[in-house]
């Protein structure tokens, strides 16, 4: 009941439950939002609603726009054109400072003059809560990220995780209207980077903050979001949930930004139903087609090593082909072997089994997650 | 040593920083090793002169151990210059600052002619105090463009007296030493993490809480070295003193005492307890600056990792 008609205090004092409070916005509205660095348009005709308490990522490779967007949600640039709204009002004239947005940054500047205390009670400060008040929602903050105990240490006396918490507790104590956070995980290591990953998870969920994550790492977007916004050379390529934009990739360049490695440049023989195409060295297989494909066409057909089957050699059948084992490589959950065939250079498959280099193997692609594209850059092989 | 390599590679920043001490105690010596011929160096351009010194101050030509340094004291004239050169030194060093601080603060980022800008504050370093002095002398003298010009406006009916006494040599001495404690406070301010002051920007400061709250107190250390340098190089004040103030009067400066024992009376011993009281003057202001200082804030000015 409370929460109803309080729903910010409500939002910290319930620290502890598993309820997600309610958001502190209905919506969040961009629309044509454009930004130019000279010649060049860093972002282009950017569109997007946003539910309040919703997790958005901006996912791409640097110099996609997805901080260039995140900057001009907070005002630290001034798009050339577009629109952001929030819940009706207008606040792209609005400064910075009056927006009453969160952020985090990527090096999480930590005031390195100030105790840890007196960093998360800054913004607090700035909004002249009284005093009493703001002890005691610093003390809650700090509980709130594990770091109660290191309110009075300063920022270059706290390990690169604590740093990033405080910087976290800093944002979330003035109980923004909007979170943005920029790469705020890219300065860890691969164990803290997990940890926080979940911590992020964790406080979104216990604050129903409405969050904006900016980020290159296709794993934190899939593990942190509710939707992904997939962005490429200033413009938006696609969005929707993890598990869409994982399993239905739009473009070639979706499918192969979120972990299909494998991308043959091919040409299409036939377009009924399953697609039938063609590889430079002559090899014929099926796939499954997505996008407007005509015969002739030259496109590009995408799979996942995951869905790569290995086979003994000498087996054959629709989409198999033979193919010789150039490197083999444990990776923890798997091992992934890169196979010399006649399709393309290099293909690689996740697999259970042992294999050596130099095995003859065939390589069997299931046309259904052989995915058809029509041509297009799709990026670097990642 | 061997085992000081995984802990440096491996672990997370705070085992870093408590291993730190430990490690570096065999490296530490090395580096004290290898500081050695610098040291021997400042030994003998700078220490030994100030003990030279210091042993021919107590030898005076009559008179006991103390002899020049109570004559000094003793002495209304002598000791007038004590104040004399504060009163220029002082005045010189806070208007820098002033002028100094919000000019750097205004050009942390780059902007457009920021080049030409800082080349056309640069210049006057390159000058020379006489030839400052000798365009002051005609520009600011009775006869001067400048009050000529105010005459000419009818801003005031008699000339401004600006050289020929202290507030002469107070401007040259500021000018003088501008460059010095601009780029030295500039290249402080640039060094500053942008990012803290977007940072307190999102988190609702506007722009004049941001240079006071954030901005101010990281350009602390800066600011005091900045101060130290200018009021060391003003206090020394010699050939503007003379040129465009008062010699015999209001800026009978300290250095110019030393000069005038040493060369004008040629003795060197009374020359050389000035010289001591002087060096003894720089050295209490520097240690108050940087006592202050260390009282204040002194870290990194960024906001964590790079």
């Amino acid at each position: 009941m409370q929460a109803q008609a309080q729903p910010q205090r409500a939002a910290t004092k319930d620290l502890v439950t598993t309820e997600r409070p309610a958001p502190r916005i209905e919506w969040l509205r961009i629309r044509n939002l454009t930004k130019r660095f000279g010649d060049l348009a860093a972002l282009r005709d950017f569109d997007l609603d946003v539910r309040g308490g919703e997790f958005i990522s901006l996912l791409g490779p640097s110099g996609c726009g997805k901080t260039t967007a995140l900057n001009c949600l907070a005002g630290l640039l001034e798009p050339d054109d577009g629109e952001i709204e929030l819940d009706g009002e207008s606040v792209v004239r609005i400064s910075p400072e009056r927006r009453r947005f969160g952020m985090v940054f990527q090096n999480y500047a930590l005031f390195p003059h100030l105790t840890v205390g007196r960093n998360v009670a800054f913004g607090l400060e700035m909004q002249r809560v009284p005093k009493a008040r703001i002890g005691e929602r610093v003390d809650r903050v700090l509980t709130l990220v594990r770091l109660g105990d290191q309110r009075d240490k300063y920022p270059a006396q706290l390990s690169g995780g604590q740093q990033q918490r405080i910087a976290i507790a800093r944002a979330v104590v003035t109980e923004p209207r909007l979170m943005l956070m920029d790469e705020p995980l890219s300065n860890l290591d691969a164990k803290l980077r997990l940890e926080m990953r979940t911590e992020i998870r964790r406080l979104h969920q216990a604050l129903g903050l409405t969050t904006i994550y900016v980020t290159h790492d296709q794993e934190e977007a899939l593990s942190l979001s509710d939707r992904i916004v997939l962005m490429r050379q200033g413009l938006i390529r696609q969005v929707g949930t993890p598990r869409e934009v994982y399993l239905e990739p739009a473009s070639a360049y979706a499918a192969n930004f979120l972990g299909a490695r494998n991308l043959l440049p091919v040409r299409v023989v036939a377009a009924a139903g399953d697609v039938q195409i063609e590889t430079g060295s002559g090899v014929t297989l099926t796939g499954t087609p997505r996008g407007d494909l005509a015969p002739g066409d030259e496109a590009i057909a995408v799979i996942r090593p995951e869905h790569i089957s290995l086979l003994a050699q000498g087996q054959d059948g629709v989409n198999t082909v033979p193919g010789l084992v150039e490197t083999v490589e444990f990776v923890g959950n798997g091992i992934e072997v890169s196979v010399r065939s006649g399709l393309t250079g290099e293909i690689i498959a996740r697999t259970e089994d042992l294999w050596r280099q130099g095995d003859g193997v065939a390589l069997r692609l299931p046309a259904e997650r052989l995915l058809v594209f029509p041509a297009e850059d799709a990026g670097e092989t990642i | 040593m061997a085992r000081d390599l995984p802990i440096a590679r491996t672990t997370d920043d705070t085992a870093r920083r408590l291993a730190g001490p430990r490690r570096g105690r065999g490296k530490e010596r090395l580096g004290l090793l290898l500081l050695c011929p610098a040291l021997l160096l400042v030994l003998l351009l700078f220490i030994y002169p100030l003990f030279y010194g210091l042993r021919l101050s107590l030898q005076p030509e009559a008179g006991g151990l103390l002899t020049n340094y109570s004559d000094f004291f003793g002495d209304d004239r002598e000791r007038a210059t004590i104040g004399n050169t504060l009163r220029l030194a002082l005045p010189a060093t806070l208007i820098n600052l002033a002028v100094a601080i919000p000019l750097a603060y205004r050009m942390r980022r780059r902007i457009r002619g920021q080049r030409v800008i800082t080349g056309l504050f640069v210049i006057p370093m390159t000058l020379g105090t006489v030839l400052l002095a000798q365009g002051m002398l005609s520009f600011f003298g009775p006869r001067g463009w400048f009050n000529k010009s105010l005459l000419q406006l009818g801003i005031s009916d008699d000339p401004i007296r600006l050289v020929h006494n202290a507030t002469g040599v107070v401007i040259s001495l500021a000018i003088a030493e501008f460059p010095v404690v601009f780029l030295l406070l500039l290249g402080f301010v640039s060094g500053i993490d942008p990012n803290l002051e977007r940072a307190a920007q999102m988190l609702g400061a506007g722009s004049w809480q941001r240079f006071r709250r954030i901005m101010l107190p990281l350009m602390i250390p800066g600011i005091a070295t900045a101060f130290a340098l200018s009021f060391v190089a003003t206090f020394a004040v010699l050939p503007s003193a003379v040129m465009l103030g008062q010699p015999a009067g209001e800026t009978r400066v300290i250095a110019l005492a030393a000069w005038q024992a040493a060369y004008e009376r040629f003795d060197y011993s009374a020359g050389s307890a000035i010289a001591i009281i002087m060096a003894g003057i720089e050295l209490l202001v520097l240690g108050v600056v940087l006592v202050g200082r260390s009282r204040l804030y002194r870290g990194p000015a960024t906001g964590g990792k790079g």
